[in-house]
């Protein structure tokens, strides 16, 4: 069976752990340490080398979560991460100095990945921080020539880490359908009745 | 000082320390604190003693003894915090009198663009407008539930019922699509935006007075203030202004009565949230009269879904949009969708100036009638299925 994995990068403390955690089907495994440099500053313990997690698919597939470590001198293992790769997640922390230089650092790094796949833009703490906002991104990412999804998002909340990952596939193929029919067609449950909609529903989702 | 350690320091002042001052931005301020251990402490000082008489409290772990300058030493204590403010205050009391609480600007030393002499010297003339921006500010933003929650997520089951329909009207017939529209000028929609657009070409806090609830907009932080619910908007939303018997809209420059809105944090909304949820309840699966329906739209950029309340098929509908400018029929053929869920979007999208007709007819021309399927298609649709039920 073929793996397939989608792959979150972004700056120490954007989130990226969190954000696996959030969707993951399974506890997350972290390989977080003491941060003894630079990173110190920003967080007690920082990824160093990767963290995972997976999303079980009806029918048995799994796709694979892999959170790179922030920090750049592990950037080696960015290549190897992406190989196979379904597309890339982005998270950036608006509390940082200069979250548009993180950005563009970020893009530029996994351009090649990103030319042949797709990227979403994911904005955290920006309860804390409001400003770059949203449309500020935006107008960054105008001059880079690039119009990904660039949402706000909480690392810690499924729905807003579920909708930047929707946004990411929906990029790759607007024809996707999402919707709770198209998901019962995976099990050959088209054009049915409501009563019998409504058991495979149950069925299906379990509600 | 980071944004991270400013706001810190702003809920800091609001804990022990409420009242006795209060962190505001830089035009607005009476005293400066530094973080004097930071890396461009120093210069930033020199610049802070040259440019400005304002008091300065320095925070550092080592003893300092810098003149004109106010020291507490880390890890900060009330005390010696308290002390240093009263201290700024008597210093500032000797200039003028002085305004309570205290208005504290904390020095962030990684991004702050350099002071303009003109832009202070504009402030301390416009004292009114100071006064708003100061009240408008003083706020914690963490509190502000109604700004920063997670996406409302419909699917097609829920959402008719939530925005509701036009009484005769199938906006899903081809055949009545040049009835499915609805002008924004004869509903509530059109005034919010004037509204805004009037507050943010004068940089002023605005009230609208439409003898409904109160509407107070605050341009510097992008917000809307409204005393009342989603429920209350939904139906308002909805009512025509035109059989509104008397219903005459003003705006007023808002200069005093900001502070009581701090009480009802949860009140606040982004000004994109609001408007677009606005748009949907106005809406009610219509498009706006002034979309030629048969000419392609562009969408400028993907909308901020999840602060936004996302309509069935908006991430679908986005995705082909940035592809590439479609006709409203166009985009439902395509994807396979009641028209009235295109409708719904574009309307909002709209309303937030998303969404543009194509002007050049080779927009037209060049639009593609299929879209190119991934060969990975049936394994992203399982993705997005799985995470559309998975969603919290």
């Amino acid at each position: 069976m073929s793996q397939y994995k989608i792959i979150f990068t972004g700056p120490v403390g954007a989130g990226k752990t969190t954000a696996i955690g959030s969707i993951s089907d399974i506890p997350p495994i972290k390989t977080d340490a003491s941060a003894s440099d630079m990173t110190k500053s920003r967080k007690a313990e920082t990824t160093v080398a990767m963290d995972y997690g997976i999303l079980n698919l009806a029918g048995g597939e799994k796709i694979h979560l892999y959170g790179t470590p922030g920090q750049e001198r592990f950037d080696f293992m960015w290549d190897i991460l992406v190989t196979g790769g379904i597309g890339l997640i982005l998270l950036l922390d608006n509390t940082r100095a200069d979250p548009f230089q993180d950005m563009k650092f970020f893009l530029e790094a996994f351009n090649k990945f990103i030319v042949k796949t797709s990227v979403a833009i994911g904005v955290t703490q920006m309860d804390i921080s409001t400003k770059p906002t949203i449309a500020d991104y935006h107008l960054q990412l105008e001059t880079l020539g690039i119009k990904p999804p660039v949402f706000a998002v909480d690392a810690r909340v499924k729905n807003d880490v579920s909708m930047l990952v929707q946004s990411l596939l929906f990029s790759l193929d607007p024809g996707l359908e999402g919707n709770h029919e198209s998901l019962c067609a995976e099990f050959g449950a088209l054009y049915l009745s409501n009563t019998r909609r409504s058991l495979l529903r149950g069925l299906c989702y379990g509600y | 000082m980071d944004e991270r350690t400013h706001k810190l320091m702003a809920m800091y002042l609001q804990g022990t320390y409420k009242g006795a001052a209060v962190v505001v931005d830089d035009l607005n301020a009476e005293i400066d604190i530094f973080d004097a251990d930071s890396v461009k402490a120093k210069t930033l000082l020199e610049r802070r003693l040259a440019e400005s008489a304002r008091p300065i409290i320095a925070l550092s772990l080592h003893e300092l003894t810098l003149e004109n300058i106010l020291y507490v030493k880390k890890p900060v204590k009330t005390a010696g915090l308290l002390f240093a403010l009263n201290e700024a205050g008597a210093i500032l009391s000797a200039t003028k009198k002085p305004d309570n609480p205290l208005n504290v600007h904390a020095e962030n030393t990684a991004s702050r663009p350099s002071q303009d002499f003109s832009a202070k010297t504009e402030s301390l003339l416009s004292t009114e407008k100071n006064q708003v921006e100061k009240q408008a500010i003083n706020t914690d933003e963490q509190r502000k539930t109604s700004k920063h929650q997670t996406a409302m997520q419909f699917d097609e089951g829920k959402f008719n019922a939530y925005i509701g329909s036009v009484p005769g009207l199938d906006v899903n017939d081809p055949k009545q699509f040049p009835n499915a529209t609805y002008d924004p000028k004869d509903y509530f929609q059109e005034y919010v935006q004037s509204a805004l657009m009037a507050a943010e070409t004068q940089k002023q806090a605005i009230h609208m007075n439409s003898g409904w609830k109160p509407l107070i907009i605050l341009p510097h932080n992008h917000e809307i203030w409204l005393d009342a619910d989603d429920k209350q908007l939904r139906a308002f939303a909805s009512v025509s202004m035109n059989k509104i018997s008397g219903a005459k809209i003003t705006f007023t420059p808002v200069d005093s009565g900001l502070a009581s809105m701090q009480d009802s944090l949860e009140k606040f909304h982004d000004k994109d949230a609001f408007l677009w949820k606005l748009a949907v309840w106005t809406s009610k699966g219509r498009y706006p009269s002034d979309l030629d329906i048969h000419r392609a739209v562009f969408l400028k950029h993907w909308p901020n879904f999840t602060r936004l309340v996302v309509t069935p098929q908006a991430l679908r509908i986005s995705a082909l949009l940035m592809a590439g400018p479609r006709t409203l029929p166009d985009i439902a053929e395509v994807l396979k969708i009641k028209p009235q869920y295109v409708f719904v979007f574009i309307s909002a999208a709209y309303a937030l100036g998303l969404v543009e007709q194509a002007k050049r007819e080779m927009d037209e021309v060049i639009q593609p009638s299929t879209i190119k399927k991934s060969e990975k298609q049936g394994l992203l649709s399982r993705i997005t299925g799985k995470l559309r039920v998975n969603k919290s």
